[in-house]
């Protein structure tokens, strides 16, 4: 076709319009077909910095570039290893969720998973021991799992005997590694140490890791894409809901799991089965994976980490390497269990919104209808929480689809550009933890990541 | 305290209703703990903690445990919980929630996905604060969509930069402060309802293109399309970025036999860029200032180059009697009170003299609405002129006031009343939502001189000023 | 104004006269949910208006009403003239012009000759088939056109006028097709014979229309007659001559009625290869 031709000059009109709504109406009058924009005023303070963001011209192409590359990733679940031989870790190093952050600045969770780690690897002989020792900070290192290609839930804390699930990129190449979910209740994500945490731990590093790492020997690896996509379409958004990708899980494993474990499969099966949230760490690196594979793209405004270590709520930007950019972690507004309320709730933490960075959790709401009344909503509630996502995000995942929505695509690859233009925070799913050391978990709900942060990262966009 | 614990056998529900159901309860005078929940390992742990004496159970089995500060608190609860479990849930399938786009790029997919087939959108009329326009036209050039900035305030870097991206898109930037186009019939901004033609129009003028629009209307000429290209396009530093592709678009346009180029005078590198295109169709170009061809000249060069006969342009002279005509008094200087700025400056040239007002000046439209639409500040002028001769230009079409005599009309009877003769240039087709000739029928009753033609209009105002210094 | 509810729309150009004329008495001819069909007492052609949806077909005589077609009194006195259409207490006021024959520029005929196979192929494999065997008078409408036989062409649209069931006979609607692609790609390829017959078959078809069909479909048949058509065979039209991608066009037109589109479809193939074996022709005899 003639490229100077305009092809508006010789097709129906359709008008997209945005502002004045004078000039709408009078082309309703003319019967023109029209899309109007809701158009509001970006946070207040953007529009310098958006507009020189917005005439990087390196932008368009880098934020498809980057996005294209985090929905074609294809996470396998390749193996299970010690996170000392995996990922190198000394002892006295430990890795925790979020942006980095020091004990004197730690949550209550954040602090006692830390001291259930230190008991779990001999390195104290009591609570108050550890804490000393913590606090003393000698032979101790601290730092944030994703700077490990590492996330972790909750707490997301991580030592070198702990096993960790190891997800490899056939698409691009990556690997990411999570650990394993210990189960509901008094668990160390959630900030308890007790002596049942401790011992839970070693039982998964005698006898569930290598189990799983014999079963996936034997089997092979594990498409997690395709659970996934299967998933979504059984009602799981994969992160507060795991309940269909973990089933799936069991089913693909189970014979693997009793022809390399026989001695061990019936009490492996069981354990997992009676862990709805099996998948989710799983579905993490699996998440992290696909997040990694659109990191470094010079220009690109895509998001590819969020991350809370209860005390900061941090991303990171493909376009501005490991820089973290921060606000306070809110406290999520959800459902409390047992007699707790938000008085005992911890502020927000955990890296499981690796799941909503790329398109799932809170973003996928509208393919889990069974969880939307955490919040008190309905299906439509569900429905127009994935439908706002659309307006934040660069593209519609090729595999991922709610069928509710008409298989459309979950909304995936949030652009810091879009939050500031549109003022939409992403929607994320969470589980609350208790604010005192060795509580747990006390509920569940939604929280909305600060606006700071991305803010934040959209004046270093134009900095660079 | 009283506790109330039960153990339910058989009894499912999924763990987010009863935290719901939980929660009311709780919220309930004088009941200090609730949880009902399946009662798992966790769940009896937890009641247990609490101090409740709950019975064997197992995970399939529904737990309750109450615990409130009177009999009469447990007992409400109670029937509470049994209204909540037996209410059935409303939740239907999932209402599919249309919400708006909140940005042009998400219209912009929200339209192909709609109109799935048909294409989706063919352009974006931007209109939102100068600041922030750019970034929306952006998403409209990124999407492949043409777009018609009509937002002022834009600087002049971010529209080269659009006109650039445009460019390689192969789609068109209209403006900024673009106030008019028509595609394929459809106007967008202020526009006057045109049949189709073989004239396209591409204009650097709003109120310009308007006129010669509505004049070719007049004649029986139709018009392809008119392109705007924003007031600043031909200057030196843009270039006639965007007029070089829309005169290449019509150029190449089937139904486009004639070219006609509204502008001020373009700088020399953007006359230049122009002259070179060699174009295949023929370009007529009416070029707006002193020594120029007034715009209704251009339009008859139109006419005579389509072989078509130039018509009178309809005109309703003064009624007898009113100031101004034969026997009348008339005393006093010529006064231009304009809304539209083209207009404005064409006049004041063919008038040589007096004192010409563009209240759509960006001075006069700070924090208010520009006078097509608010005649305010416009009538307020008119009341205080006391002698002499007023010149108003009244443009109709889409986007502009829906009944501009309503207002006028009596303005001009009161002016008319002070001696102040009036003329007024009326700028608009038959087909005009507001109706040309009701619009000047009004007028004329109220004592004006109505012209079609703005230059016409002009000269009358001219020779009628001049008669009132020889009187 | 009157106290009237005024409601704007966009209409076709075709529709010029009859609105632009003194105010005529009309009745409903026909409703349906996306269209209502207006015959009005009147000499003018087209002198069915019909009143379409945005998402409706746009046929050239269609005037596209900004509101639901349910908010139409359709009980009430209606007329048309003086640039409005009135029912009852509501009037559609014309706010907008739109051409039913969009000049298409030229083509190349080697273009059209690849287009032809590309639309054969296309209309060959769709489940829509024309609503006649065409064999019979089509088969001898398409070859009199191919050989520039104007006895043998009105022989065959003489047959096909008002042949088949419904709205628009299936006969009407290939003649239509045939008529707008022997104008338009007879100008777009400068094949003066193909112009020259679809003159003279459409003053043949347009005589007696009005007394050999529904009304609607004599309408349409004097739309084009004058190279008007709905959107969806201009659009057919357009790819044929390189200006839009062919197969979403001819998918859309198939898509049309029970059989309309794939007659038009019918119609335009067998225009199209008259043009392209008319072009060396000359004019007239």
């Amino acid at each position: 076709m003639n490229p100077t031709t305009l092809s508006m000059l010789s097709r129906e009109p359709h008008v997209i319009t945005a502002g004045t709504a004078l000039l709408g109406e009078a082309l309703d009058q003319q019967a023109v077909a029209r899309t109007d924009v809701d158009w509001r005023p970006p946070v207040p303070g953007t529009a310098a910095a958006l507009a020189a963001a917005l005439a990087d011209p390196r932008r368009e192409r880098a934020n498809a570039l980057a996005v294209g590359r985090m929905v074609s990733a294809r996470p396998r679940l390749a193996g299970v290893r010690p996170a000392r031989e995996a990922l190198g870790l000394e002892p006295g190093t430990f890795l925790h969720a979020g942006p980095p952050i020091s004990w004197e600045r730690a949550s209550g969770p954040m602090r006692g998973a830390l001291i259930g780690a230190m008991l779990f690897e001999g390195l104290a002989a009591s609570p108050e021991d550890a804490e000393e020792r913590l606090a003393a900070g000698s032979g101790i290192t601290l730092d944030s799992c994703h700077h490990h290609r590492t996330v972790g839930p909750m707490a997301g804390v991580v030592s070198p005997s702990m096993w960790m699930l190891e997800v490899a990129d056939a698409e691009h190449g990556g690997t990411a590694y999570c650990s394993l979910n210990e189960g509901l209740g008094k668990v160390l994500r959630y900030g308890a140490y007790g002596p049942e945490v401790v011992e839970r731990l070693r039982w998964m590093g005698d006898v569930l890791g290598p189990a799983l790492q014999a079963a996936l020997a034997l089997n092979g690896p594990l498409d997690l894409r395709g659970l996934i996509a299967q998933a979504l379409q059984m009602g799981d958004e994969l992160h507060n809901r795991n309940r269909a990708a973990t089933s799936l899980m069991v089913r693909e494993l189970a014979p693997a799991v009793v022809e390399a474990a026989p001695g061990h499969a019936a009490e492996v099966l069981r354990f997992i089965n009676g862990n709805d949230h099996f998948f989710l760490n799983a579905g993490m690196a699996a998440a992290k994976v696909s997040a990694d594979a659109a990191r470094d793209v010079p220009g690109s405004s895509l998001v590819v980490a969020m991350a809370r270590n209860g005390t900061d709520f941090g991303i990171q930007v493909s376009g501005l390497g490991d820089r973290w950019f921060t606000g306070p972690a809110g406290v999520p507004d959800g459902l409390y269990l047992g007699a707790y309320g938000p008085g005992d709730a911890n502020p927000d933490i955990g890296d499981s919104t690796i799941t909503e960075t790329t398109g799932l959790g809170g973003f996928a709401m509208a393919a889990a209808p069974a969880i939307v009344r955490f919040v008190g909503g309905d299906v439509a509630d569900a429905v127009a929480a994935t439908t706002s996502m659309y307006e934040i995000t660069l593209a519609e995942h090729p595999a991922y689809q709610i069928p509710g929505l008409g298989f459309r695509g979950t909304p995936v690859g949030v652009d810091v550009t879009l939050v500031a233009r549109t003022g939409t925070l992403p929607v994320v799913n969470t589980g609350i933890a208790g604010r005192v050391a060795g509580t747990g978990q006390v509920g569940a709900g939604l929280v909305s990541p600060p606006m700071e942060a991305f803010t934040a990262a959209l004046a270093a966009l134009t900095d660079v | 305290m009283n506790d109330l614990v039960e153990v339910r056998a058989g009894v499912y529900r999924d763990s987010v209703s009863l935290m719901r159901v939980s929660q009311a309860l709780a919220a309930l005078p004088g009941v200090s703990v609730a949880i009902v929940a399946m009662a798992t390992e966790l769940n009896v742990g937890l009641a247990r903690d609490a101090g409740f004496a709950v019975p064997a159970a197992t995970p399939g089995d529904l737990l309750v445990a109450i615990r409130a500060s009177t009999d009469d608190a447990v007992q409400e609860a109670a029937a509470e919980l049994e209204r909540r479990l037996a209410a059935r849930e409303a939740a239907g399938a999932a209402r599919h929630e249309d919400r708006p786009p909140r940005t042009v790029r998400s219209a912009a997919r929200a339209a192909a996905r709609d109109a799935a087939g048909s294409g989706g959108a063919t352009v974006a009329l931007v209109s939102v604060p100068g600041e922030y326009a750019f970034l929306e036209a952006l998403d409209a050039v990124e999407a492949g969509l043409s777009v018609m900035i009509f937002s002022d305030n834009v600087p002049v870097e971010q529209e080269i930069l659009l006109k650039d991206r445009a460019r390689e898109q192969g789609v068109l930037v209209m403006g900024p402060d673009c106030g008019t186009a028509v595609i394929g019939g459809a106007g967008l901004g202020f526009a006057n309802v045109l049949g189709p033609g073989p004239v396209g129009v591409v204009a650097a003028s709003g109120t310009g293109a308007q006129q010669v629009t509505s004049l070719l209307d007049l004649a029986g000429v139709g018009v392809s399309h008119l392109l705007g290209v924003g007031g600043r396009d031909l200057s030196a530093e843009v270039g006639g970025r965007s007029a070089i592709q829309a005169l290449r678009a019509l150029d190449a346009d089937p139904a486009t036999e004639l070219i006609l180029l509204v502008s001020k005078p373009p700088a020399p590198e953007a006359a230049g860029a122009v002259r070179d295109l060699g174009l295949g169709t023929k370009l007529v170009t009416a070029l707006l200032g002193p020594g120029q061809d007034d715009l209704t000249t251009a339009v008859e060069k139109v006419l005579g180059a389509l072989g078509r006969e130039v018509p009178a342009w309809p005109c309703w002279p003064a009624p007898p009697g009113a100031p101004g005509t034969p026997g009348s008094e008339c005393r006093g200087p010529l006064r231009g009170l304009y809304s539209g700025g083209t207009l404005c400056a064409e006049a004041a040239v063919i008038a040589g003299n007096g004192e010409f007002t563009d209240f759509g000046d960006d001075a006069y439209t700070r924090g208010r609405a520009h006078p097509m639409i608010d005649p305010t500040l416009r009538l307020e002028a008119l009341d205080a002129v006391e002698s002499g001769v007023v010149l108003l230009d009244v443009v109709l079409g889409h986007g502009a006031d829906p009944d501009p005599s309503a207002r006028l009309a009596p303005a001009v009877a009161r002016a008319c009343g002070r001696g102040v003769a009036v003329v007024v240039a009326l700028v608009g087709t038959d087909g005009d939502p507001q109706g040309l000739r009701v619009q000047a029928a009004r007028l004329n009753e109220a004592g004006a001189a109505v012209f079609t033609s703005n230059a016409a209009a002009a000269r009358h105002a001219r020779d009628l000023a001049a008669a009132c210094v020889h009187s | 104004m009157g106290g009237r509810t005024q409601i704007g729309g966009a209409a076709s150009i075709a529709l010029r006269p009859a609105l632009e004329s003194p105010r005529r008495p009309a009745r409903v001819l026909a409703a349906f949910p996306l269209a209502v069909y207006l015959e009005v007492r009147s000499e003018y052609e087209p002198h069915v208006i019909a009143l379409v949806s945005g998402e409706a077909a746009r046929l050239p005589n269609a005037v596209v009403v900004a509101a639901p077609l349910a908010r139409l009194p359709l009980g009430d006195e209606c007329w048309v003239g003086e640039g409005s259409i009135g029912l009852g207490g509501v009037g559609i006021r014309v706010r907008r012009w739109w051409d039913p024959a969009p000049p298409l520029g030229s083509a190349e005929p080697s273009r059209l000759t690849r287009a032809l196979a590309h639309l054969d192929d296309i209309c060959d494999h769709s489940q829509r088939r024309p609503g006649l065997d065409v064999t019979g008078a089509p088969g001898l409408l398409a070859s009199g056109c191919l050989a520039g036989s104007l006895v043998d062409g009105i022989v065959a649209a003489e047959r096909l006028l008002g042949l088949g069931p419904g709205l628009t006979p299936s006969g009407d609607d290939m003649l239509c097709g045939l008529l707008v692609a022997l104008r338009h790609l007879g100008l777009a390829a400068g094949a003066p014979r193909a112009i020259w017959l679809a003159d003279w078959l459409a003053a043949a078809v347009t005589y007696d229309a009005r007394t050999r069909t529904t009304p609607i479909s004599a309408t349409l048949l004097h739309c084009a007659a004058r190279g008007q058509a709905g959107s969806e065979v201009l659009g057919v039209l357009r790819a044929i001559a390189g200006y839009q991608p062919l197969d979403p066009a001819a998918h859309r037109l198939l898509s049309l009625g029970h059989t309309s589109g794939a007659d038009l479809a019918w119609g335009i193939r067998a225009g199209l290869a008259a043009v392209l074996s008319l072009r060396s022709w000359p004019a007239g005899r």
